[in-house]
């Protein structure tokens, strides 16, 4: 029998909308119209949840875990009637994998340009010249100096 | 008709065109666009929120106070945009403890969020505020005969609890623009499908865009019309990744509805930018009389 990991639970409850997993009674509704369930057999919102009761921690958030095929689409979120917010909870878990330090690499690309920048596309001299083509403005600098502040606060 | 226009990181420095075609279609339609200092990235409600749900929320909160010390409701352009700053709005109403650790990490920044701030698609200002009726009354050039395949995306309709767009299993919004402008809007067996973008995987994505392409071909559209510039992204560029991955030509045109909205009000194709696209839009130039880009 599966021992539950309740340490790994309150982890999850912490975050925002983690704490929704709670609520998961195993009913399947999100796994009907999620679009990586349907293109992915290893993909299933439900056993993610069901994953999270337990608190596997291991196989949430190791490197490999199928959390990161989400679309991110909010149809489980849409369709929960017990408002789970499966997706949610996923994002929690992707939270968690990055406390660890076990997320994939884009997302510390994504976070070091909105520090350096405010945003998360780079600027070019190209977009520039575009712009002007389309009789828009120059872009202009963001405040980074507030962003990397909320960036630091614990 | 006054609005804090969000342009956001993917427009503003990705897809300038559409930032162009918004800008100039709004005047015809009685918006006026107040452009706001010291706006952010939303942020990014996929890897910049997977890192940190709690910074994401005060960066996002951050934004809205921007709008809120100018009185202005926030009009996006972008469902990313739309989807974090709408959910942040919805986190901050639902749990004042959330909100007051908010506010307490804002104050570093000398802001507070109060909560009195809408944040709207800017396809819901033009179906509530504006009319359809006034949007068919700014066109000058109908565009008949164009068959639009309409492509929804996920964030302008889901969560509906949070969104309060449409219905999100039967939404009309998109297709009620379309027949405004004089085209016609194509239903399709996917046309509720994601673009499949923030899915890290190459096949996933690859095979949900090439099932929704391989659809609104079955259904002889011109083009098809979206709203989001992931999904742009996913479908204008995709499409010449598509071609090399399956060996076949994929070749439909992908329009933003600001640019149809701008052709139906008679600017010319490179005034929205069309000659930006990776897939040709000629063929839908050529359909409604208007010069190539």
């Amino acid at each position: 029998m599966a021992k539950l990991n309740f340490e790994f639970r309150k982890k999850l409850d912490a975050i925002i909308d983690g704490d929704h997993h709670n609520y998961c009674y195993q009913c399947g509704a999100c796994v009907a119209d999620c679009p990586a369930a349907r293109y992915s057999t290893d993909f299933n919102p439900r056993k993610i949840m069901l994953q999270a009761l337990l608190g596997q921690e291991d196989v949430l958030i190791g490197g490999d875990s199928v959390i990161w095929l989400c679309t991110n689409c909010y149809t489980c979120y849409e369709r929960c009637p017990q408002d789970v917010r499966p997706i949610e909870v996923i994002i929690a878990l992707k939270n968690l994998t990055t406390e660890a330090r076990r997320s994939p690499e884009v997302l510390d690309q994504i976070r070091g340009s909105v520090r350096e920048t405010g945003r998360t596309v780079a600027w070019s001299a190209l977009v520039d010249r575009r712009r002007q083509e389309l009789g828009l403005e120059k872009i202009k600098p963001a405040p980074v100096d507030e962003i990397q502040k909320l960036l630091d606060l614990t | 008709m006054r609005y804090a226009p969000f342009y956001g990181c993917m427009i503003s420095l990705k897809y300038p065109q559409f930032e162009a075609a918004v800008r100039k279609t709004a005047p015809p339609l009685g918006m006026e666009l107040v452009d706001l200092e010291g706006f952010t990235c939303c942020p990014d409600p996929i890897y910049f929120k997977a890192g940190d749900k709690l910074v994401w929320l005060s960066i996002a909160a951050r934004n809205l106070c921007i709008a809120e010390e100018a009185g202005l409701d926030l009009v996006t352009m972008c469902s990313g945009c739309t989807a974090t700053l709408s959910e942040a709005r919805h986190l901050l109403e639902e749990d004042p403890g959330l909100k007051e650790e908010v506010n307490r990490r804002l104050a570093k920044v000398g802001k507070e969020y109060r909560g009195e701030v809408s944040v709207r698609h800017i396809v819901t200002v033009l179906r509530d505020d504006v009319g359809l009726d006034r949007v068919a009354a700014s066109v000058t050039r109908p565009l008949e005969n164009l068959v639009a395949a309409i492509h929804y995306g996920c964030h302008l309709l889901k969560p509906s609890k949070v969104m309060r767009v449409d219905d999100p299993n039967q939404p009309t919004i998109l297709e009620d623009l379309v027949r405004a402008i004089g085209a016609t809007p194509v239903q399709h067996g996917e046309n509720l499908l994601c673009c499949g973008k923030a899915c890290m995987s190459d096949e996933i994505p690859a095979e949900m865009t090439r099932d929704i392409l391989d659809q609104i071909e079955s259904v002889n559209a011109d083009c098809m019309a979206l709203i989001c510039p992931t999904c742009f992204d996913e479908f204008d560029l995709g499409q010449l990744r598509l071609s090399k991955r399956f060996d076949r030509k994929f070749h439909i045109p992908i329009l933003y509805y600001f640019q149809l909205l701008g052709l139906a009000q008679g600017l010319g194709a490179r005034d929205v930018g069309l000659q930006f696209h990776k897939i040709k839009t000629d063929p839908v130039l050529e359909k409604l009389g208007v010069a190539a880009a």
